[in-house]
C-alpha cells in the first residue's frame, strides 16, 4: 500500500508510530424527543440533575488531582474553571426552570448550557474558548445522566496512536502516555489544550489536519511526526524507519563524553520541581537551569524561606535518587529574574520601568526586592548544607556589571555570617553569573575570576547583541542565537571563563538543539543545558563528536560574517 | 439600591477581577444583579462567574449594579471598590 501523507501543525518536537484507535466519544448531545411535560416528575428529575452534579464535580476533581501530578499546576488549573461553570448559579437556575417546565434532566442540562455557549461563540479570543469548557462540561453531565460508557482512553494497548476530531481537556487527562505513541487531532492549533499537555507528557502529536485525517481508519499503522507537522498513514520503510530511531534515540543515563573522551555534562531546564522526574528518566546529568520565578507568579504573596526550601531540596533528591553515578548531581538555581518579560501579580512591576531594558534580574533583587533574594539565599545556603544538596550551584541572572556581581557576593557572605550566628546549618554553594547580557560577554574575565562558573543564556544575550525584542514578531529574523556576532559573543565568554578558572555552560534554547552540538563542544562549553525532552538526542550526538573536528568546524563557523554563510558551514 | 460606576481593570470582567467580583458578591447577605449600561445583555447575578464573564466588561466600560438585602449596602461598597481597583492593586485589598 503507498504512504498516504495528511499536512497538519506539529505539536511536540518528537516521532512516533502506531497503531490507529479513533476516539470518537458518543455524541451525548442526540437526545431522544421528551417525554409530554406532565408526564414528568420534577423533584426526580431534580434529584437526577444533583446526583450527576455530584458525580462530575468527583470526577473532575479526581482529573484536576491527576493532571496536577503529571503534567502541573498550571495545566490543571483548567479543571478549576470547570468545577466553577459546573456550579455556577446561571446553570442551575437554568436546569431548575427547564425542569419545572416539565423537561427531563438531559433535556433541563441541553437547554441551561445552550445560552451561555452560544453568547460565548460569539466572543473573541479567550473568551471563545470558553464555549470549548462549557460544552465539555455540558457533554460531561450528559454522559453520566443518560448512562453512557466512557470511552476508556486510560487502557489503550501498547502503541496506540490516538486520531480525533478534537481532545479536550478532560479527554487529554486521561492519555496514558507509557501506552500512547502518538495524537493527532482534525482540529486545533499550537496552543490547543490539548498540544501543551502532549509537550509536556511527550507525546508526538500534530494537530490541525483537517478532515482529511478521517480517511485514516482505525488499525492503520501511522507516524505521527511533530518535528514535520504531518501524519504518515502506511508508511513506507524510510518513515518507518526515521520514525523508529526517532523513538529509539534511547535514554542514556550515565555521564557522557565525546569519542575522544572530553566529557559534557548535558543537564535539564527546569520551570517547577515536578518537571525534576521527567528530567530524572530522560537521562538528565543534572539541573543547568532552575528557574524559581514558578514560586512567586502562583498565589497572591511571596513565598517564605521554608517553602522555597522544600521547593529546591525536593529538585535535589529527586536527582541525587535517580541519577547514576558517583558524583553528586549539580543543580543550578537561578536566583529570582522577573521583570522583563515576567511580571509577577503582586510585585506591581512597571511594563516601562522593569522592562527588558529596565530594573530586572539582579537590579530588582539588590535594590527594592532585597527581602525576597534574601530569603532566597537563605533557603538556598540551607539546602547546601544537606547531602543531597551537596551539588547544588547558585547562579545570578542579568548581571552586567562587577559592581552588581561583588554586591551579590556580599549579600551571600552576610546571609552565611546569619545563619552562623543562628546556629542554623549552612553551606555556600558554587556560585556563578548568567551570561546575557553584552556588558557581560566583555566582562567575562572579570566574573570568571570572582566565581566558580558562567552561564550563557542564549536567547536574552541574541535580544541584546541584536538589539531585537524577543517577543516581536517582526524581529524574527535578529532573533538568530547563529548570528555572526552573537557566535563571537559566546565564544570570547567561553575563552574569558576558562582563562579565569570557570567551567562554562550554556542553558539557552540553542543548546538543546542536537544539530548544533558539535559546534558547541567546538566552541568549548563544558556543559549544555535544555528542556528535557532533547536530551537523548544531544547525549547521543556528543558522543558521536571529535574534539578536533569540532574545533576546526567552529573556527571555520567564526570566521565568516553573515547569517548565511554560518548556515551553510553547518 | 443601585450604583453605576466605571470599570478600571484593564481586562474588565475576566480573569482574576471577575473571580474576585464573583467570590465578592456570594459572600453577602444580598441579592446583586450587574449589567454593562451600553450592552443589550439582561443583567446577571453577581455570583455567577458565567454570567459575570459573559457579559464581555472591558475596562472603562460602565456597568450598573442592583442589590437587595439586608447587606446591599456592604456588597455594593465591596464591589466598588473591586471594580475601582487596578488588577495589579487587587492583592493589597482587604477583602470582606
Amino acid at each position: 500500500m503507498t504512504e498516504r501523507r495528511f499536512e497538519g501543525i506539529g505539536a511536540t518536537p518528537t516521532v512516533g508510530i502506531g497503531t490507529v484507535t479513533w476516539y470518537r466519544p458518543t455524541d451525548v448531545t442526540d437526545l431522544d424527543e421528551p417525554p409530554a411535560p406532565d408526564s414528568v416528575d420534577a423533584e426526580a428529575e431534580r434529584e437526577r440533575f444533583d446526583a450527576a452534579q455530584a458525580d462530575a464535580e468527583a470526577e473532575l476533581e479526581a482529573e484536576r488531582e491527576q493532571t496536577r501530578e503529571r503534567v502541573g499546576d498550571d495545566e490543571a488549573a483548567v479543571f478549576d474553571a470547570h468545577l466553577q461553570f459546573l456550579k455556577d448559579p446561571q446553570i442551575e437556575a437554568g436546569v431548575d426552570e427547564a425542569v419545572d417546565e416539565g423537561r427531563p434532566a438531559p433535556h433541563a442540562v441541553m437547554q441551561a448550557f445552550e445560552g451561555p455557549i452560544e453568547q460565548f461563540e460569539g466572543m473573541e479570543g479567550m473568551m471563545a474558548e470558553r464555549a470549548d469548557d462549557l460544552r465539555d462540561i455540558r457533554d460531561r453531565l450528559l454522559r453520566l445522566l443518560t448512562g453512557t460508557e466512557r470511552t476508556d482512553l486510560g487502557s489503550l494497548p501498547e502503541g496506540s496512536v490516538v486520531l480525533a476530531e478534537l481532545l479536550t481537556p478532560s479527554d487529554t487527562a486521561q492519555l496514558d502516555p507509557d501506552s500512547i505513541t502518538g495524537i493527532a487531532t482534525a482540529e486545533g492549533g499550537r496552543t490547543a489544550h490539548a498540544a501543551i499537555i502532549a509537550r509536556s507528557l511527550g507525546i508526538p502529536a500534530v494537530v490541525g489536519v483537517g478532515d482529511g485525517l478521517n480517511e485514516i481508519v482505525d488499525g492503520t499503522e501511522v507516524v505521527v511526526d511533530g518535528e514535520e507537522g504531518v501524519v504518515i498513514a502506511d508508511p513506507d520503510e524510510a518513515a518507518q524507519q526515521r520514525a523508529e530511531e526517532s523513538t529509539q534515540t534511547s535514554v542514556v543515563e550515565e555521564a557522557v563524553e565525546t569519542a575522544d573522551g572530553r566529557e559534557i555534562e548535558v543537564a535539564a531546564n527546569l520551570g517547577t520541581p515536578a518537571e525534576a522526574e521527567p528530567a530524572v528518566d530522560r537521562g538528565a546529568d543534572g539541573v543547568g537551569l532552575f528557574r524559581t520565578e514558578f514560586l512567586f507568579q502562583d498565589g497572591s504573596a511571596a513565598p517564605d524561606e521554608d517553602e522555597q526550601y522544600d521547593a529546591f531540596l525536593s529538585v535535589c533528591e529527586t536527582f541525587a535518587d535517580g541519577v547514576a553515578g558517583d558524583e553528586d548531581p549539580r543543580i543550578v538555581v537561578r536566583t529570582l529574574d522577573i521583570g522583563g518579560d515576567k511580571p509577577i501579580d503582586y510585585l506591581d512591576l512597571d511594563p516601562e520601568e522593569n522592562g527588558f531594558l529596565g530594573a530586572r534580574g539582579i537590579r530588582l533583587s539588590l535594590e527594592e526586592h532585597a527581602d525576597l533574594f534574601e530569603s532566597q539565599l537563605r533557603a538556598l545556603l540551607r539546602v547546601a548544607a544537606t547531602d543531597a544538596g551537596a551539588g547544588l550551584a547558585v547562579m545570578f541572572p542579568l548581571v552586567s556589571t562587577v559592581e552588581e556581581l561583588e554586591a551579590a557576593l556580599d549579600r551571600v557572605d552576610s546571609v552565611a555570617a546569619d545563619l552562623d550566628s543562628e546556629g542554623v546549618d549552612y553551606g555556600v554553594p558554587e556560585l556563578g553569573v548568567m551570561i546575557e547580557t553584552p556588558a557581560s560577554t566583555y566582562l567575562a574575565d572579570a566574573f570568571a575570576e570572582r566565581v566558580d562558573f558562567l552561564s550563557i543564556g542564549t536567547n536574552d544575550l541574541t535580544q541584546y547583541i541584536q538589539s531585537a525584542q524577543r517577543d516581536l514578531d517582526r524581529m524574527t529574523d535578529y532573533q538568530d542565537p547563529l548570528a555572526p556576532a552573537v557566535l563571537r559573543a559566546v565564544d570570547r565568554t567561553v575563552e574569558a571563563g576558562h582563562d579565569g578558572g570557570a567551567w562554562v555552560g550554556m542553558c539557552g534554547e540553542m543548546a538543546g538543539d542536537p544539530d548544533l552540538t558539535e559546534l558547541l563542544i567546538g566552541l568549548g562549553l563544558d556543559e549544555l543545558s535544555m528542556s528535557a525532552v532533547t536530551i537523548p538526542d544531544v547525549k547521543s550526538r556528543v558522543r558521536e563528536v571529535d574534539t578536533d573536528d569540532a574545533e576546526a568546524l567552529a573556527e571555520s563557523v567564526l570566521a565568516v560574517d553573515t547569517l548565511a554563510e554560518v548556515r551553510d558551514h553547518l | 439600591m443601585e450604583r453605576t460606576l466605571t470599570v478600571v481593570p484593564d481586562d474588565g470582567l475576566h480573569a482574576r477581577p471577575a473571580a474576585t467580583f464573583v467570590e465578592t458578591a456570594g459572600s453577602f447577605d444580598a441579592e446583586v444583579t450587574v449589567k454593562a449600561v451600553d450592552g443589550n445583555r439582561p443583567a446577571v447575578s453577581a455570583d455567577s462567574m458565567l454570567g459575570v464573564t459573559g457579559l464581555g466588561v472591558r475596562g472603562g466600560d460602565d456597568v450598573r449594579l442592583v442589590a437587595e438585602g439586608p447587606d446591599a449596602e456592604a456588597a455594593l461598597d465591596a464591589l466598588e471598590a473591586i471594580l475601582s481597583t487596578p488588577e495589579d492593586e487587587l492583592d493589597d485589598m482587604e477583602l470582606p
